[in-house]
């Protein structure tokens, strides 16, 4: 995934990653990437249904766009 | 002739934002293997190409073809990896722009060089002619 994320970001494309396997996508130095702890595959956003989390965790990975950048890094974040 | 050089993996590429989300227009691009219902599945076993979905298309109207995780949620919502409707919420909200035309997913591969040697730089020239202001990757 990152790999991808890199290509597109080597464009001139600013991206964003939200990313289950915090330690892989490290591993593989993102633009920009959100963990939300604890969420496994399937599970990217949280639960199915719950418009509100949903909504609450791609808002918080779309304002990375906006944060001081961290190139590489991996922002860990919770929602329990 | 010389290779051409590689980036290194301790090198990050990094384009600066410099737009405000709510005039913005983002993209969506998974390599979990999401499509349209209407669309051929892609081939579990391994596939190497990419589709394009229709950003119009509603969250029950794509599939996701995968077997390497519990897909019960995903099979209620998509937008659980592919948060389709929830972006075009922020965009009625005007928290966002809008979505550009098409959304993007890859499907499972293990032939890694021509993933990175052919499918990877083709979808990124596929993104990028769709003209977002920023995308959003998700993973499975």
């Amino acid at each position: 995934m990152v790999t991808v994320q890199r290509a597109i970001e080597m464009l001139g494309i600013p991206t964003v990653l939200i990313t289950v396997e915090p330690e892989e996508s490290a591993q593989a130095r993102p633009p920009r990437a959100l963990y939300p702890r604890g969420f496994i595959a399937g599970h990217s956003l949280g639960r199915p249904k719950d418009e509100a989390l949903q909504k609450w965790i791609l808002m918080d990975t779309l304002e990375l766009l906006l944060a001081d950048p961290q190139p590489g890094e991996v922002v860990t974040r919770d929602y329990s | 002739m010389e290779k051409a050089l590689e980036l290194s993996r301790y090198c990050v590429p990094f384009t600066p934002f410099k737009r405000r989300l709510e005039e913005s227009l983002i993209c969506l691009v998974s390599t979990a293997g999401v499509r349209a219902r209407t669309d051929p599945p892609f081939n579990l076993e391994g596939d190497n190409s990419f589709k394009r979905i229709d950003s119009t298309l509603e969250a029950a109207q794509l599939a996701v073809d995968d077997s390497h995780y519990d897909h019960g949620c995903i099979d209620q919502d998509v937008n659980c990896v592919f948060p389709v409707d929830r972006l075009r919420s922020l965009a009625r909200e005007g928290r966002v722009a809008g979505v550009t035309p098409e959304h993007f997913s890859m499907g499972f591969s293990q032939a890694l060089r021509e993933l990175r040697d052919t499918t990877v730089p083709q979808l990124a020239r596929a993104v990028s002619a769709a003209r977002p202001d920023a995308v959003l990757l998700t993973g499975g």
